[in-house]
């Protein structure tokens, strides 16, 4: 199996930017509830940044390793936001991780789970059980870690990690907002999924199927 | 209160279901039938088995009792159906429901009454009772009287715990037995010991043996439910002190006799299992009869989580957090009125899609910095490098503090509109309702840096304080010192204890007038972060919503309101507020939000203040006058004394229909401050006469 380069990176990029516009206008509506209403716009601009930035940065010959922190950049500069810091941290904590690789071993990144989870966590300082989008990262993370534990290969890690998303958003509607700006209203986030939640689990699902694609495309 | 009709059941010995709290109650049955489902009295009474006359005289007397008062009594009526609703979709031997709120019992002592009264209906002789430890245990047992019955045992279901806390397993079961007249099994080992040989040594030991031998035959439990949180009894009780939760249990949200569960109700194994020293879960789910008393809103997802792991099947808990834990099990409540149910979902429709005038949406934010240049070019100028901020263009100097507010856009004309000659030496915004990135807010920085630091002045949300806080390490690391002040006036959106987390939203116009002036009047970075921070300190904003606010690019309303509803405490980025309220004439409104803040602000007769009616975009100047007629007459009726009154469209939260009142408490400094003249879009000041 080839490893990823900077292409194929940037297509991950680009269909998590696709999936996340498709989503913006419910991911809107999930804000709508118990925030502001503006987390669909955040994500859909901060990933659409993000995608044309890599794509533009892969053709000019940048390696693999290093879109990551262009990713970072592209996201905070277009968003600001909650989401801005937020997933620029995360970004650039996986950077860290591939500084400088021409290519990337797809089993290699799935690690990235278990670094937007710790950087995330680091920025946002909320806790799992606080009804944020780390009610999603965290245990998506921990499901990687334990498909590793297997010696799973990297679709199966990140379908375990698809798995433990999804329950992760789900679960966020029995938790009443303790961070962030739905935690104002307390009890009345209650019976909602948390909008960040939500979207943490389309980009997971996204490298999820963008990874199996690019297998696809490998074994041909 | 309460009607007591004690049923004269007989006591059959063998329990299969007892009475719902109130669903033998005739009286209350008829008039909910009648005043809530709209059944006519002949309906009732075919419908009850009863003539028409009692019916007639059950209706008469619900009302002299006070159960119906123009409205019924909503909360006890909820809680019948609430109780339901949760006995059938958790498959429930019984389930009691109490209002939320009531007297000046807290919610413990109040479940510990509920829950003892549960008890003592169930409790039959021969019966062995375990008994789990916590708060609302311990508050049962002091609720608790009884007769006695015969051959009552009661024992301690799991090991002890440190004595740090009143409510140990011990002290739990023990008071129990007592109020119970039962005899008493505790078990006399810990709850935890250190590794699992010694624990099996220990189950060895004849004594413990045979107090575990009797917790096998219980044949009822009564327990509390801990959720996971850092103040929970599970930590509190030192229960898990050699583990760490989220690393060795991630998955536990609930923890019920000193064993945890998942949201989804399995059982959770860990480090501290084959330590533990008591019941098990598997064991649990053999007793018959598991009766939980548990409640408060941090509690709802562990009570939802013990739930679906059948763990208990009486549940004795409140309305508001029964409510909590169907609504997090997506369980939708049935309208209560038909009419009421027709007229809600066409509203919504007719109101979506608001006519605006945008060109693309997406280009709303900087079309319209691009016009407010337009309009105010003689007093506010590009920041260079950035689409994002303006600066003043009489401002900045050489030793003079600089000013640099901002936010997310959607606020017109904050934050744009105050820049200028005494006043912010810059402004950042951001997209719709979002912080801008520290890009824009450092490209400001270095434009109004002149040598004597700079003060970021911003609301309290995650979004500005991440970014700004990252912008200003950034100016930091090129030599430029950064305070930041962050305003915290919003006092619906947090309790005073609290206020750290509170929103910042109109009281940032007084707070930027004052920090402009300050550093206009030459006063160091520490002496005007001092004043800004008195200013926030002293300055008080609630506001109300008719209508949610439309974003550009969906104009949709950001969240739903009903024809007759307004919205309390409103959110300036359109989230919603605290309260629902039913929409009240504008004197009413005008109290509400004043009473609400003297009394936090608690101003003696005398004291001066700076009052701004604020328009959240939406609300016309008549509105808005009219509110500050009613305000007006109020603060001279206290001897409080206007010191300056702005009404109008200061900080608003793009067309949303609502108002804010804001009050600065003022004190000499202040208004000094205050009446230093300024030039800004939104604010000019001229000197005093």
């Amino acid at each position: 199996m080839r490893p990823l380069a900077a292409a194929d990176l940037t297509d991950l990029f680009r269909l998590m930017a696709a999936r996340i516009d498709a989503e913006r206008l419910a991911l809107g509506a999930l804000d709508g509830a118990i925030g502001d209403a503006d987390h669909g716009n955040s994500m859909a601009e901060g990933f659409s940044a993000l995608a044309h930035a890599c794509a533009e940065a892969e053709s000019r010959g940048v390696a693999t390793g290093d879109l990551f922190a262009i990713a970072a950049h592209a996201f905070l500069g277009a968003v600001g936001a909650t989401t801005g810091p937020l997933y620029a941290s995360a970004f650039l904590q996986a950077g860290q991780r591939f500084a400088g690789q021409v290519t990337i071993d797809p089993v290699d990144l799935t690690e990235i789970l278990g670094d937007f989870s710790e950087a995330i966590a680091q920025r946002g300082k909320a806790s799992p059980g606080d009804k944020t989008m780390l009610d999603v990262w965290t245990p998506a993370a921990r499901a990687v870690a334990e498909a590793r534990s297997k010696g799973s290969g990297a679709i199966a890690r990140l379908d375990a990690a698809v798995a433990a998303a999804i329950e992760g958003r789900e679960a966020t509607r029995a938790m009443v907002a303790a961070a962030g700006r739905a935690a104002r209203l307390g009890p009345r986030t209650l019976g909602h999924v948390d909008p960040g939640a939500a979207s943490a689990a389309i980009i997971i699902v996204a490298l999820r199927d963008g990874m199996t694609a690019f297998f696809a495309r490998g074994s041909k | 209160m309460t009607p007591r009709r004690e049923t004269a059941k007989a006591q059959d010995g063998v329990l299969t279901e007892m009475p719902m709290r109130f669903g033998e109650d005739p009286l209350l049955w008829a008039a909910w039938l009648y005043y809530e489902d709209g059944m006519t009295q002949g309906d009732i009474a075919k419908k009850m088995g009863l003539s028409r006359a009692s019916v007639n005289a059950y209706l008469a007397d619900a009302r002299t009792r006070g159960l119906v008062n123009i409205e019924i009594e909503p909360d006890r009526f909820r809680a019948v159906s609430i109780a339901v609703a949760l006995k059938e979709r958790f498959d429930l031997q019984d389930c009691l429901v109490i209002p939320s709120e009531g007297g000046e019992r807290s919610l413990t002592e109040r479940l510990g009454a509920a829950g003892a009264q549960a008890l003592r209906r169930v409790m039959r002789p021969g019966d062995t009772l375990a008994v789990t430890w916590g708060r609302t245990v311990l508050a049962v047992a002091d609720a608790l009287s009884h007769p006695g019955l015969d051959d009552l045992r009661v024992v301690q279901a799991t090991g002890s715990t440190t004595a740090r806390i009143p409510w140990t397993p011990e002290t739990c079961a023990s008071r129990i037995a007592q109020a119970l007249h039962a005899s008493w099994v505790p078990i006399s080992a810990p709850a935890i010991v250190s590794d699992p040989a010694l624990r099996r040594d220990l189950l060895n030991q004849p004594l413990l043996a045979e107090q575990v031998a009797v917790l096998a035959e219980a044949n009822r439990i009564l327990m509390g439910v801990s959720s996971m949180r850092p103040e929970s009894t599970i930590h509190t009780s030192g229960f898990l002190d050699s583990a760490d939760h989220h690393r060795d249990y991630p998955d536990a949200v609930a923890s019920i006799v000193g064993r945890l569960v998942s949201a989804r109700g399995a059982a959770v194994t860990g480090p501290v299992n084959d330590r533990t020293i008591g019941i098990d879960l598997e064991a649990l789910r053999r007793i018959p009869q598991r009766i939980a008393v548990a409640g408060g809103i941090d509690k709802i997802a562990a009570i939802l989580a013990v739930l679906r792991g059948r763990f208990a099947n009486v549940l004795v808990t409140d309305a508001a957090t029964a409510r909590g834990i169907l609504k997090a099990d997506g369980w939708q409540e049935s309208p209560r009125r038909p009419a009421l149910a027709s007229a809600t979902p066409g509203s919504a429709q007719i109101r979506s899609h608001a006519k605006k005038l945008f060109n693309a949406p997406q280009d709303a934010v900087d079309e319209s910095l691009a016009g407010a240049l337009t309009a105010h070019g003689a007093i506010i100028g590009p920041v260079p490098e950035t689409s994002r901020a303006v600066m003043a263009l009489d401002g900045p100097r050489e030793g003079k503090v600089g000013i640099v507010i901002g936010g997310g856009s959607g606020h017109e004309p904050g934050f744009w509109g105050y820049v200028g000659k005494g006043c912010a030496d810059a402004a950042v915004i951001g997209n719709i309702f979002a912080a801008p990135p520290p890009g824009p807010i450092l490209a400001a920085s270095r434009a109004v840096n002149r040598g004597a630091g700079l003060l970021y002045i911003y609301g309290n949300f995650s979004g500005d304080v991440m970014n700004f806080d990252m912008a200003a390490e950034m100016a930091g690391a090129e030599g430029v010192e950064v305070r930041s002040v962050v305003t915290t006036d919003d006092i619906a959106s947090s309790p005073p204890d609290a206020r750290g987390s509170r929103r910042g939203v109109a009281g940032n116009v007084f707070v930027f007038k004052i920090a402009g002036a300050a550093a206009d009047m030459g006063a160091s970075l520490s002496e005007c972060e001092a004043i800004t921070r008195r200013a926030a300190a002293r300055v008080y904003t609630m506001g109300l919503a008719l209508e949610p606010a439309r974003l550009p690019d969906t104009r949709q309303p950001s969240f739903e309101l009903g024809p007759e509803d307004m919205e309390l405490g409103v959110g300036v980025h359109g989230e919603p507020g605290m309260v629902r309220h039913k929409l009240v004439p504008a004197d009413d409104a005008a109290d509400m939000l004043l009473d609400r803040i003297l009394q936090e602000m608690n101003p003696a007769r005398g004291d001066k203040v700076a009052v701004l009616v604020n328009s959240l975009g939406g609300t016309p100047a008549m509105e808005l006058y009219i509110l500050t007629r009613r305000i007006g007459q109020r603060l001279r009726a206290k001897g409080i004394i206007l010191h300056r009154t702005l009404v109008g469209p200061y900080y608003t939260s793009l067309d949303m229909e609502g108002v804010s009142l804001t009050l600065l408490h003022l004190d000499d400094e202040l208004v000094t401050y205050l009446d230093h003249p300024c030039q800004s879009a939104a604010l000019t000041i001229t000197a005093r006469p």
